[in-house]
């Protein structure tokens, strides 16, 4: 072969490899081709957790990684409303018995023979060993670290109803001014101590936890990460040190899912995890760890009990793979490309998607399912009632100018305006899906009606909304840290309502210290806030407006000060009392007082609207924020179908752009060349 | 030679040591370190939290130097830290700072180098057909599409690509990054189309000045007098001589490869070290803010140094002293 050959030949190779590499990128798939057959969800993240760590995480992008990978002794059922709690790594709903005056003891009981995930952190205690049983002592340690001031974890108030609780924590601060106690590894600071003394591990598998009797809520907690078992060898072994990862960010748990692959930057995967309890014994059926039998109304009706699926061992799914998509429209359209398998609705393409509060024609064509969900949130107008104009020193006609604000303040048309129409017009701080809320309940100070509100104006000494103590308009100030301009466009909306009774709203937006200050001081009289329950209870709303937890009195998320003696009286009762016809009546009543007492102007339950592939099945708008992976499934044969018919690639613009140029640049260089010569 | 990249690099060590004070001055009396906890943890927690998490970061000690704490103060430790590569941990999510860069630079170089490349195999043609054909129609129309090209906005470069070449012709994926060697380059073809398209009309109008300047010159006259073929001026006489005003502006960006590109890689999704810092920006991590701006400072006086010995490189008539 000679040279010339050797060099044509080369040359030809280049251009196959060109065109090969051309080819290989010429297609919009972001997976690789290997990956289509397999049962693999596809989702998607903004901002990666800052701690994965149960004991900290707390917001909603945190728990869709832990809610997977952490395993809690209680769950929620994934069908029934109002929600209803289940057995998860327990074995049973925990038994009550009485336990030192004004506590109650909860006892629970793990499942024997369930093990953690592999993980080389058990090498510590064993040499050799990758997996161990999870134990009572291990939540128990979990509570530990809850109540450890290094933790920081952001539930130690709930969490304090336990006995013990805080002077656990007290001492451990105070130990540690010890050198010495300070360098032990912390499972040794805590069982030095002898934990906390409301906390008793029976046996391996036996856990009872003293609770003050006022606070059963504590069982929702049960149901969240916080408390789920974690080895004390994970904690002590991933200490960030030599190379290690941190705790915070390598999960060493018992789930349906471990924790795989942790890019913060551009990928989370989870993987199914082969030593889940459902995974390791199908024969135990235990509730959490099979596809339930029974739903709310309509369930059966909209697919979700079929029986290709009830009980059938979890999770159908092997695989999770968050993609990071840090804007908006990108994220849409490769939902819409299907290479996500669900997506929110995003503002920017809402006309798209939704059109008359349903599905658009050409998203039902493609065969995307719109499912909504009311989440268990309340955001609402407060007023402050220690002020002389508008809250309690003024009496009566406070309390009948609050009435008049009320009944001007269009919830519905807010909502359309503000939030394209996602969210409920609220009645009363009880949400849908909520033991207490009463569907058919109209609040007559939530109905606009603005003759009976200037009615109420004049009785309440503010005809045409003039003060007489100045002959000019009432001026209120309405206080915010929102100084955006979308911020100030909602405020106007409300100061717009009231000018029709004549009266004139300013608005004093500061920085949110300078908000924290006028709060901490009391000088605010009008302010709007939201409230995201922690689990579906009614005493996670009603707590908002009880006096012992003012602003004024005692710090308190109580923002309006809101005190009422009967309220208060109904709230204790209610709050210790179990589901039933005497905790209905209860609400009923305090709702009474709302409803007259005007503390507060409810807007409206924020309505989650999310699209799911056709291809995802078994998918139950879930409201609070537990990932509920396991319980999905999807057929990715007809996944990589729809892929295929709405991805193919578009190629005339190539041939019609060389086209192009060629007729622009050929009969220049013609021209040129001719010149030229 | 030697004595002048030393004194060089004494400007460039005196530089860095301005932008590590300004540096210090901004991040740390401008915004208090209670600030900067406070903004890391959430408004409401506990004073002693806030204080455990100012000695977890060095936050804890006197801003400045005073009598008996010459040395243990955050100035000084702020000094040995940057100047010893210990950056530490980032205020947003405790990671080690060293750690994210060095997992960074790999996207954005992926990113980068191509891009870099392709915009000098593109550019650099382009203007000398262009300075070839001057004063022609192609030459008028070049000039006119590289004004234009110039005078649109990146993000409009960005938007329109992702929805004209991802959603409607299904040619890439719209964003993302995956390392897989299976589908890499189909993430970075975009960007790379995008930023190559997007710097094109300034390199072309750049270039073909240069190139006109030198086509102009007695050589070139003379050249051509003798009857040398005009694609043989262009190539081996014009390219050549005007190699030092390209060097200027090409050597200088080629520290800046390392710290990538912030709105491509912001936009794609690309994990890379422009990424890194516009999330630092945009969630208050002063940590790697501080760090990325003390790379980006070194990363210029490099770019500097290099420039002047590049001249000395392709033109031996240049004499550093």
């Amino acid at each position: 072969m000679n040279l010339k050959s050797i060099h044509s030949g080369a040359r030809g190779l280049g251009w196959i490899a060109l065109w090969a590499l051309a080819l290989l990128a010429c297609n919009n798939n972001p997976y690789p081709a290997t990956e289509g057959d397999e049962k693999v969800l596809y989702s998607s993240f903004r901002e990666a957790p800052r701690s994965l760590d149960p004991a900290v995480a707390y917001d909603t992008g945190a728990h869709a990684i832990t809610g997977s990978v952490y395993d809690t002794l209680l769950e929620y059922h994934y069908l029934k409303r109002p929600y209803e709690l289940i057995p998860g790594l327990a074995t049973n709903l925990p038994s009550q018995r009485p336990g030192d005056p004004g506590y109650t003891v909860y006892r629970f009981d793990l499942r024997p023979g369930m093990m953690y995930e592999n993980d080389p952190a058990f090498a510590l205690d064993e040499p050799g060993r990758t997996t161990r049983e999870i134990v009572a002592a291990d939540v128990a340690f979990e509570l530990c670290r809850l109540a450890d001031p290094a933790v920081n974890s952001p539930v130690v108030e709930p969490f304090s109803n336990i006995q013990g609780f805080q002077d656990f924590g007290q001492a451990l601060t105070q130990r540690r001014e010890d050198p010495a106690f300070a360098d032990l590894p912390v499972q040794d600071q805590y069982a030095s101590l002898g934990g906390i003394s409301g906390v008793r591990s029976v046996g391996d598998h036996g856990l009872e936890v003293a609770v003050r009797s006022d606070y059963p809520q504590i069982q929702y907690w049960f149901a969240m990460p916080f408390t789920s078992p974690v080895p004390w060898e994970a904690v002590a072994f991933y200490d960030g040190q030599e190379g290690r990862p941190r705790f915070a960010d390598h999960p060493v748990a018992s789930g349906p899912y471990r924790l795989d692959q942790y890019d913060r930057q551009s990928r989370m995967v989870l993987e199914a995890n082969p030593n889940w309890y459902g995974a390791m014994h199908p024969e135990w059926a235990a509730p959490g760890a099979v596809y339930p039998s029974e739903g709310a109304p309509g369930d059966l009706e909209a697919g979700l009990l079929a029986p290709e699926w009830v009980g059938q061992s979890l999770p159908f799914i092997d695989r999770v793979e968050f993609r990071r998509e840090k804007e908006s429209i990108p994220y849409f359209n490769k939902f819409l490309q299907g290479y996500y398998d669900a997506a929110g609705v995003i503002k920017e393409s809402f006309d798209q998607v939704i059109d008359e509060g349903g599905l658009s024609e050409e998203m039902a064509e493609m065969g995307i399912r719109l499912e909504k969900g009311v989440e268990p949130t309340i955001f609402y107008i407060g007023f402050n009632l220690d002020d002389e104009t508008v809250g309690r020193p003024g009496g009566g006609p406070a309390r009948k100018l609050r009435q008049a604000m009320s009944l001007v303040v269009d919830s519905q048309e807010y909502t359309r305006i503000f939030t394209n129409g996602r969210g409920i017009p609220a009645q009363s701080p009880l949400p849908p899906g909520l033991f207490g809320y009463d569907d058919g309940y109209e609040n007559p100070y939530r109905q606009v009606d603005l003759e009976r509100a200037r009615e109420l104006m004049v009785e309440a000494g503010y005809p045409e909304g003039i003060d007489p103590a100045t002959g000019k308009p009432l001026t209120l100030s309405f206080d915010t840290y929102d100084t955006s301009a979308q911020g100030m466009l909602q405020y106007r909306f409300f100061t717009d309502a009231w000018r029709q009774l004549g009266i004139n709203v300013k608005v004093e937006a500061t920085n949110y210290n300078q908000f924290q200050e006028k709060v901490r001081n009391g000088a605010y009289q009008i302010f709007m806030w939201g409230w995201v329950a922690d689990y579906p209870d009614p005493e996670n709303f009603l707590f908002l407006l009880w006096s012992d937890l003012a602003r004024s009195k005692s710090g308190g998320p109580n923002t309006a000060n809101f005190m009422d003696d009967r309220f208060d009286a109904l709230y204790l009762s209610m709050k210790s009392r179990p589901n039933g016809p005497e905790r209905q009546k209860e609400i009923r009543e305090m709702r009474q007082i709302l409803e007259v007492e005007r503390p507060w102007i409810e807007l409206f339950h924020r309505e989650d609207y999310a699209l799911f592939q056709g291809w995802l099945e078994n998918v139950k708008p879930f409201g609070m924020s537990f990932p509920m992976t396991k319980y999905r499934d999807l057929d990715p044969a007809a996944r990589a179908s729809h892929r295929e018919d709405w991805n193919q690639p578009v190629v005339w613009p190539i041939w019609v752009g060389l086209a192009l140029v060629i007729v622009l640049i050929v009969p220049g260089v013609v021209t040129f060349m001719r010149e030229r010569q | 030679m030697g004595a002048y990249v030393i004194r060089r690099l004494g400007y460039g060590a005196i530089v860095v040591f301005g932008v590590l004070f300004l540096l210090f001055i901004l991040f740390f009396t401008v915004t208090s370190p209670d600030d900067i906890a406070r903004k890391a943890l959430g408004e409401r927690v506990p004073p002693a939290v806030v204080e455990q998490w100012k000695i977890n970061h060095g936050y804890d000690k006197p801003l400045f130097p005073a009598p008996g704490q010459w040395a243990d103060n955050m100035l000084v430790e702020h000094y040995r830290r940057m100047l010893t590569f210990d950056f530490g941990r980032s205020d947003a999510d405790d990671t080690p700072i060293l750690e994210r860069i060095r997992k960074g630079m790999g996207p954005s170089l992926a990113l980068t180098i191509p891009l870099f490349v392709l915009s000098l195999l593109v550019a650099i043609p382009l203007a000398l057909l262009v300075a070839f054909f001057r004063e022609t129609y192609i030459d008028r129309a070049g000039v006119i599409l590289a004004v234009l090209a110039m005078s649109v906005s990146v993000l409009l470069y960005i938007i329109g690509a992702q929805y004209l070449v991802g959603k409607v012709l299904h040619w890439f994926p719209i964003s993302g990054f995956d390392s897989n060697p299976q589908v890499v380059v189909r993430f970075l073809a975009l960007p790379i189309m995008i930023g190559v398209a997007n710097g094109l009309g300034g390199d072309i109008r750049f270039y073909r000045t240069v190139f006109l300047e030198e086509s102009n010159t007695d050589y070139v006259r003379t050249a051509r007098a003798k009857g040398c073929g005009e694609v043989r001026i262009m190539s081996r006489h014009v390219f050549r001589n005007s190699l030092i005003p390209l060097l200027t502006r090409i050597v200088v960006a080629i520290p800046f490869l390392f710290t990538g590109s912030l709105l491509l890689e912001s936009f794609f999704g690309i994990p890379g070290l422009g990424a890194i810092t516009v999330d630092a920006i945009q969630g208050n991590d002063f940590s790697v803010l501080r760090t990325m701006v003390y790379i980006g400072s070194l990363l210029f006086v490099v770019g500097q140094i290099l420039t002047d010995l590049s001249y000395a490189l392709v033109d031996p008539r240049v004499r550093l002293e």
